[in-house]
């Protein structure tokens, strides 16, 4: 009998600009809904989800945190724990994008693992400022994953980027550390 | 093994139904009962099933929960399992949604975990965090609460057995976490943010003392808690406007998220160590920074109030330092942030007991010195990078002007913290920072160098008044040693007007150790004394001796204030106000004479006006020695100088009411323009006064000899410095003159060797009286422009020169400017010697 209710855990931490869909992409992932206005996020926020991938159960936990710089040090107490490290941009937002070193030096203490980049809101496809190209050779130039989606029409992500991110972990210690290491494109 | 346990489970039967029982009795039944059950599960599920009713609304079922207790307590072996097969069921019911279940399992967990403070909690400790984990994993808040609710009750017991793997993270994140709660509903938002710092709470307590666990000051933790909490605790107002009726607020007071996170801050400063003051302190600074909460700075002086009023008061100064070094890697913040942080620093040292600078309390005024003239040269140059190319930020003046004065009050305050002793090597300290013409500080020429020496020296001065302030000194003559003395008294003899007033605050200060000199704060001609109430003690020997020593040098430095053009009203009280304190604080018979030796010279200066002051000047004087000799001679009280005194103060209110205080320091002095017309009615008469006063014993012969400001026997021995004090009054008297009356006396002809050929030509003792007198005597005979025009040159060469010489030279003015300047204004001229100076060996190099 096994006390737990999953074989692995990780931590992700969403990091990005205020603004960019972080919390959306949080309450699409782990309640499957597309949350009407709700107000920017106050410090952190927690989510829970367990998926199973290849047989094993895995329990993520989402710490979701503001964009916003007077929230900065709490927020950075929360990478150092993390297993993942997710930078969220806007497609809409040039500006979101361009945020993204400073964004990586923010973290660049605290991140041991390969990081993600995730533009989201591609459902507003005509307000695009950000092109895939540009945001695939800036990931790739850094060694990061890079995945594009909607929080607001999941539709062509077929099972949620965020659990894409850690569909192959590799056997961590005992059963509550794991690594998060490779990413589907889909 | 088994075989007990098994049996037990009948025997708490049997025991719970019957009022009395022992455990041996339970020993012996059970041995009877064992074979009669038949259950396929192991008994402890049985037992925890046993505790959950068919309907959870019923709650627990008690007497089934006594019976898993007591089958817990005596088999506690086996608690281990019970907590994993009540996790288990947790586990179950919270994803089918059976909250009512829920909360039984934690209900029955709390109980089992009180009942069983023994070793074998360790076993059970697991478990149990697993379930609040789970709890605390939930969207849902009531979760979430009954989670921390059990936390916070495990938090209360103290385990005897370290546990080596534990690991609070989860934890201290999700509470700190549920601290910052944005749910809609804002009670339920209370309710989990209330939760969230209950939970802090409850990690700091489980783990501050016990050093085999998580350290719970490592910043990973510290830099979650602190912000959290402070988080909380600067949402005051948003609780505050929830409570209208004054009942209710005092209700809600308790139950508030500020209230609790507070509390919670409290306990956390108090638990930390020395080494962990750090830690904790940190992420209060970067929070302040982050939420630009230095300004308005009523939010961080709240949290350094409750810093410093929670930490080990041995720790308060390790929070000062920390202070002081976030001052400083603000340098190149906004004014008004670093004012902030000024503020609180000051806010800080006043809380921390004496003491709280630590061991490096001169640090912390340099410090705080560094920051002043920072912030001059922010003013002055516009920029943060001093002189080296643009600057993206826009410096205010007005704001650099605020830090500045924030940055004065803070030395104040940290001074007041000092022992006496302390406070004296401060004032040392920032002395010998002011920039003087006579030292070898640098002098930075031009516009730009002199106006920053000029804000320079009067922001120090200004410290040093700050310090002053609190500063009990029962003794003068230790508490101010002569270098401190000599560079301030150098000080007063600076052009500017606004420095002058400054020494003489800062010497009133000093002076008047007893409060008296709000009592002297108008001059008036007050007609008895007795209504000021004044406190005097005795004057003691060392003040005796301090006088003895520095007496003249006092004497010489009013005399010579009271000819400055420049005096305002402001000065002129200032003046009053110490001659009246030196007389009362500092005065034996032989001082009180020389006082009014000098006041009737003060009145001379005023009568014969070589200095061609205004009208103003000169009635100010008048009215300055009236409002001194009308209270001194009550403190006499000889009834003969009484009464001289005072008539001729009835006079001047028949017939010259502009020379008295009343009418002069005034909004609109009424003055008069025929000074030089007065009757000699109207006069004081050193003759008189000094026949009054010796009648009644005082010394007649010194008292009949005027006043003439000069070297006293003590100022001999040192007479090197006089080249110093010459020379910046050469200085001044030539900075007061026009440029049309320049003329003559080309720079380059007063050099280094004139000086040197003037000082080798000094004459015998002898000589030297008589032709003292003798310039005296001209000088006092000379028109001004005639004096004035001996003095001309003042170029740059000449300043540099005599800035050469400044550095060998330590103070100021021992003999009448005049002599002096009548004295160079020749150099060439050998049959005008520099009389009163005999150059020790040292300084001719
Ligand atoms: N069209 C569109 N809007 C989105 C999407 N994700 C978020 N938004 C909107 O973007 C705004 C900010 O979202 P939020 O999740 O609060 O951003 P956060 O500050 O990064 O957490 C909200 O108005 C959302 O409705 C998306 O995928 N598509
Ligand atoms: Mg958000």
């Amino acid at each position: 009998m096994s006390m737990e209710d999953y074989d692995f855990l990780f931590k992700i931490v969403l990091i990005g600009n205020a603004g960019v869909g972080k919390t959306c992409l949080v309450r699409r992932f782990t309640q499957g809904l597309f949350p009407p206005g709700q107000g920017a996020t106050i410090g952190v926020d927690f989510m829970i989800k367990t998926v199973e991938i290849n047989g094993e159960k895995v329990k993520l936990q989402i710490w979701d945190t503001a964009g916003q710089e007077r929230f900065r040090s709490i927020t950075q107490s929360y990478y150092r724990s993390a297993n993942a490290l997710i930078l969220t941009y806007d497609i809409t937002c040039e500006e979101s994008f361009r945020c993204l070193p400073e964004w990586l030096r923010e973290i660049e203490q605290y991140a041991s693992n390969k990081l993600t980049v995730l533009g989201n809101k591609i459902d507003l496809a005509d307000k695009r400022e950000v092109s895939q190209q540009r945001a695939a050779e800036f990931s790739e130039a850094q060694d990061m994953y890079y995945l594009e989606t909607s929080a607001k029409e999941s539709d062509n992500a077929r099972q949620n980027t965020l659990e894409n991110n850690v569909s192959s972990p590799l056997p961590g210690e005992g059963k509550s550390i794991s690594y998060l290491t490779c990413c589907n494109f889909n | 093994m088994a075989l007990t346990t098994w049996a037990l489970g009948p025997a708490l039967r049997l025991c719970a139904a019957g009022p009395v029982c022992s455990w041996e009795m339970l020993h012996v039944a059970g041995a009877g009962v064992c074979g009669c059950c038949g259950a396929l599960r192991p008994r402890y599920k049985r037992l925890v099933d046993n505790i959950f009713p068919e309907d959870p609304e019923d709650g627990l079922v008690k007497t089934n929960m006594e019976k898993l207790t007591f089958y817990a307590l005596s088999a506690p072996e086996k608690l281990d399992r019970i907590g994993a097969y009540l996790s288990e069921r947790l586990i179950r019911d919270v994803s089918r949604h059976r909250y009512g279940y829920v909360c039984i399992a934690m209900e029955a967990l709390d109980q089992l975990l009180m009942a069983c403070h023994c070793q074998s909690i360790n076993l059970f400790v697991e478990s149990f965090l697993k379930m609040v984990a789970k709890l605390l994993e939930s969207e849902k808040p009531n979760l979430q609460i009954l989670g921390t609710n059990s936390f916070v009750k495990f938090a209360n017991i103290e385990e005897d057995t370290p546990s080596y793997h534990r690991s609070y993270d989860f934890f201290v994140s999700r509470f700190s976490e549920m601290c910052h709660s944005s749910h809609d509903d804002l009670d339920i938002r209370t309710k989990i943010r209330m939760s969230g710092i209950k939970g802090l709470q409850g990690v700091v307590r489980k783990t501050v003392n016990d050093e085999l666990q998580a350290n719970i000051w490592d910043p990973q933790h510290m830099d979650k808690i602190v912000p959290s909490l402070l988080f909380n605790l600067q949402h005051v107002e948003e609780s505050e406007s929830r409570s209208p009726s004054p009942l209710q607020a005092t209700e809600k007071e308790k139950e508030s998220p500020t209230e609790l996170a507070e509390r919670c801050l409290r306990e956390l400063l108090g638990r930390a160590a020395y080494g962990n003051i750090k830690n904790a302190i940190k992420p209060v600074l970067i929070h302040l920074d982050n939420h630009s909460l230095w300004e308005p700075k009523i939010f961080a002086t709240c949290c350094f109030r409750i810093i410093m009023y929670s930490i080990q008061p041995q720790h308060s100064h390790l929070v000062i330092q920390q202070l002081l070094g976030h001052l400083d890697a603000n340098s190149k913040s906004a004014a008004t942030v670093r004012a902030g942080i000024v503020e609180v620093l000051s806010e800080a040292a006043v809380i921390a007991a004496s003491g709280s600078v630590g061991p490096t309390v001169l640090e912390v005024f340099n410090t705080l010195l560094r920051q002043l003239r920072l912030s001059i040269d922010y003013a002055l140059t516009g920029s943060y990078d001093c002189g080296a190319g643009v600057s993206t930020k826009i410096i205010k003046e007005h704001e650099e002007r605020m830090f500045q004065e924030a940055v004065i009050k803070t030395i104040g305050s940290f001074a007041s913290t000092l022992p006496t002793y302390q406070q004296s090597e401060v004032m040392v300290f920032i002395m010998n920072k002011v920039p003087l013409p006579s030292t070898q500080q640098s002098i930075e020429a031009g516009k730009a160098g002199e106006n920053r020496n000029r804000l320079t020296q009067i922001m120090l001065l200004k410290s040093l008044l700050q310090v002053s302030v609190g500063f009990q000194c029962s003794n003068m003559l230790t508490a101010l040693p002569s270098v401190f003395l000599d560079r301030l008294l150098s000080a007063a003899l600076m052009e500017d007007a606004e420095i002058r007033l400054f020494v003489l605050e800062i010497l009133i200060s000093f002076i008047d150790r007893h409060g008296n000199r709000q009592k002297f704060s108008t001059i008036s001609t007050i007609s008895d004394i007795s209504v000021l109430k004044l406190k005097v003690d005795k004057c003691s020997r060392q003040d005796t001796v301090f006088m003895k020593k520095h007496g003249q040098q006092l004497y010489r430095h009013i005399y010579l204030i009271c000819k400055e053009e420049s005096n305002v009203q402001a000065h002129y009280e200032a003046l009053y106000s110490m001659l009246m304190l030196i007389s009362i604080e500092l005065a034996n018979e032989e001082v009180m004479v020389d006082l009014i030796r000098l006041v009737l010279a003060v009145q001379e200066i005023a009568q014969i006006n070589e200095d061609n002051l205004t009208a103003y000047n000169r009635c100010a004087l008048f009215a300055l020695g009236a409002a001194y000799l009308n209270l001194i001679s009550q403190l006499t009280t000889v009834p003969t100088f009484c009464q001289h005194i005072h008539e001729v103060i009835e006079m001047r209110q028949k017939e010259a009411p502009y020379l008295l205080p009343e009418d002069v320091f005034v909004e609109r002095p009424r003055l008069s323009k025929s000074l030089d017309r007065l009757g000699p009615e109207v006069f004081f008469w050193q003759s008189k006064i000094s026949e009054v006063l010796g009648g009644s014993g005082y010394n007649s012969d010194r008292l009949s000899t005027p006043y003439v400001p000069q070297l006293t026997d003590e100022d001999r021995l040192s007479k090197r410095k006089s080249i110093g004090e010459t020379i910046s009054l050469q200085v001044e008297v030539e900075s007061r003159n026009s440029p049309e009356r320049e003329q003559r006396a080309p720079a380059e002809e007063i050099t280094y060797e004139t000086l040197k050929k003037a000082i080798d030509s000094v004459a015998v003792e002898e000589q030297e009286r008589e032709r003292r007198r003798q310039v005296v005597e001209k000088f006092q005979k000379a028109p001004f422009e005639e004096i004035a025009a001996h003095c001309g040159a003042r170029a740059t060469l000449l300043q540099s020169k005599l800035n050469q010489i400044f550095e060998i030279t330590i103070r100021p003015p021992p003999s009448p400017s005049g002599t002096i300047t009548a004295a160079y204004g020749q150099p060439q001229n050998h049959s005008i010697p520099v009389y009163e100076m005999k150059f020790p060996d040292l300084c001719v190099y």
